[in-house]
């Protein structure tokens, strides 16, 4: 594994006096794809806007690519792809205009932005449906014009918050495919969802958040052995439920 | 990266069906009832009949081929003159039932007007500017040499104006304001699926962000006006004055109205908030500046109507319409200026505030 590509200290979130990320210390390093998991409520998406600088921290430090996303946004915003939990691009603009508008946010113009634009449709399987309106699209479509729209200026790091919610199968596994596809071309990625399968196909190593706080944090063969000493007939939900518990969540960050 | 935000936002409001259809057909069927409803009202300006005039030349008045020039006139406009050069010019008015009496002394001249005769009396102001205006400049060009100034004494004009035009100038001011409806399919998409957090992870500016919507805001809501307009004079026979500055006046608007509704959203990161602040703000200027009664015959006090905006902008765009000048054009150009760079600037510094967050 490489360098460190981010860094969190004593990193705390509070709302109105509630903890919601509570002294978070992580570490990812470069080539890692990095699972977060945890119940509703856990603090994962908090987590993600307080790296990418969209939520400010209360109170500790988040090093990326060893700059203060805060302090120093104009160096290091453009080496992160983020895509959010919801589908982020507008249904009144086409699948191509979607993905330049967001790509020229990092400064692309001209031919550089049109063969960016180009390579991220390519990448996501929507180039020859690049004319179509976004409101047209499947929900499996959407999610992959949502990654494409954070791929075209090329990341070091893409932050991915539950990208697979309400799609089929194939697209699912079409998008499992081409994160895997990124990380071997070097990109690092950090990997919020619910579904443990996903988590366990793809990661690398896997953190477990309940109430702000990781409570176990390893590949998933080590967090297997945490639970029931190496039973390897567990499965990683048999241990997410072990340590988060079954009483159900219903917040909402 | 402002050239794409801007292209593919204008791209967002002129697809925007339910805004452009509101900005397109609002101010042609508003112009349209309102117009017919208030047409009687206007008509007093229009439907007066022949009435009598008194005039009276001082002795120190010699040019007596102008005053000769205003009895042809007012003739033609069915005003007629009569010389009275003796008595009480009151007591010559009420003896021979004159609606209007004018004193020419000197390169200027004084009306007298009676209450009894209201409209008549403004028909005779705005027949005297008129009149004379013309005179000064057809004097002006036979004799270059010689410059004849005729200071007239400052008049509140009241120009004579028929509904159709004042109704379908005052709706494309009104609707001018009320711009940031263009934006609101935008908005709500940005804040409904997350893509704020976009714009949020990138290299923009909030100078870059705020531009970004004020700049296709302000171009949507001017081709919509431009066809609007266009549409309205075509069916209703609308006339505008002076379309150079008619077109600067309507423009400084736009602009103060989107730069108005920015303002609103980055403080209150609401657009039902904004709807409602702007377009209350937007109704008592439009109330105060004769959008819903004619600022001639307007009820409410002078102090409120000349901190609208709408009635500066209003009265120069009717004035220019009907007189071909008005010297409410600085004032209204003026104050859609100040709006502008001062809503702009708390705007910007209300988005960075607001990107900063809070800890």
């Amino acid at each position: 594994m490489g360098d460190i590509i981010l860094k969190t200290t004593d990193l705390t979130k509070k709302y109105n006096n509630k903890v919601v990320v509570d002294n978070l210390n992580i570490e990812i390093r470069k080539g890692e794809i990095f699972g977060l998991l945890g119940p509703n409520g856990a603090g994962k998406s908090t987590t993600m806007n307080m790296i990418c600088s969209i939520v400010r921290p209360t109170a500790g430090e988040v090093e990326l690519l060893g700059k203060n996303p805060w302090k120093q946004k104009k160096d290091v915003i453009h080496k992160i792809g983020y895509i959010p939990q919801e589908l982020a691009i507008h249904g009144n603009l086409k699948a191509w205009e979607n993905v330049e508008l967001f790509t020229s946010l990092y400064g692309m113009k001209g031919q550089q932005l049109k063969n960016a634009v180009n390579e991220s449709l390519q990448y996501v399987g929507l180039l020859e449906r690049k004319q179509e309106f976004a409101k047209n699209f499947s929900g499996g479509m959407k999610r992959r014009l949502n990654i494409a729209c954070a791929l075209g200026h090329n990341p070091e790091l893409l932050i991915f918050d539950e990208p697979t919610v309400g799609i089929d199968p194939q697209s699912r596994n079409f998008i499992l495919d081409k994160i895997k596809e990124s990380n071997k071309k070097g990109t690092t990625v950090i990997y919020t969802s619910h579904y443990m399968e996903e988590v366990e196909a793809i990661c690398t190593r896997i953190a477990i958040m309940d109430n702000g706080k990781i409570i176990a944090c390893g590949t998933s063969e080590e967090l297997k052995k945490l639970v029931n000493g190496g039973d390897e007939n567990i499965t990683l939900e048999e241990v997410f439920l072990t340590l988060t518990g079954k009483k159900l969540r219903d917040y909402a960050e | 990266m402002i050239r794409y935000l801007i292209k593919n936002n204008f791209k967002l409001m002129f697809r925007n069906t339910w805004s452009v259809v509101v900005m397109l057909l609002g101010p042609i069927l508003v112009i349209a009832v309102l117009s017919s409803a208030f047409s009687e009202l206007m008509k007093s300006y229009e439907g007066v009949d022949e009435f009598a005039v008194g005039y009276r030349i001082q002795e120190v008045a010699e040019d007596n081929l102008m005053i000769e020039t205003v009895k042809v006139a007012g003739e033609e406009a069915g005003i007629l003159f009569y010389e009275y050069p003796q008595g009480e010019i009151k007591d010559v008015m009420e003896k021979n039932e004159l609606a209007g009496f004018v004193e020419f002394s000197e390169g200027t001249y004084v009306i007298y007007t009676s209450a009894d005769y209201e409209v008549e009396g403004i028909t005779l102001e705005y027949f005297m500017n008129k009149v004379m205006n013309v005179g000064v400049n057809a004097s002006l060009q036979l004799q270059e040499q010689e410059k004849i100034v005729l200071p007239v004494e400052e008049l509140e004009f009241m120009p004579a104006v028929d509904s159709k035009d004042y109704y379908g100038i005052a709706y494309i001011v009104y609707f001018c304001w009320c711009g940031m409806i263009c934006a609101t399919g935008v908005l709500s998409n940005e804040k409904k699926y997350g893509i704020v957090r976009r714009f949020q992870v990138s290299n923009i500016s909030e100078l870059q962000n705020y531009l970004g919507k004020f700049i296709p805001i302000t171009l949507t809501v001017t081709v919509g006006m431009a066809i609007a307009t266009t549409i309205t004079v075509l069916l209703y026979d609308i006339h505008w004055g002076n379309s150079i500055l008619s077109m600067l006046i309507v423009f400084m608007m736009i602009l103060a109205g989107a730069a108005l509704g920015m303002m609103l959203y980055n403080i209150s990161d609401s657009l039902v908030i904004t709807i409602i602040i702007q377009f209350t703000i937007v109704w008592f200027m439009g109330f105060f500046g004769g959008s819903f009664e004619t600022y001639m015959f307007s009820s409410t006090s002078d102090t409120l109507k000349h901190l609208s905006p709408i009635y500066h902008s209003n009265r120069a765009l009717v004035e220019l319409s009907c007189m071909g000048e008005s010297n409410y054009v600085a004032s209204a150009v003026g104050y859609s200026l100040v709006i502008t760079v001062v809503c702009s600037t708390i705007a910007i510094l209300a988005g960075c505030i607001r990107k900063r967050g809070r800890a």
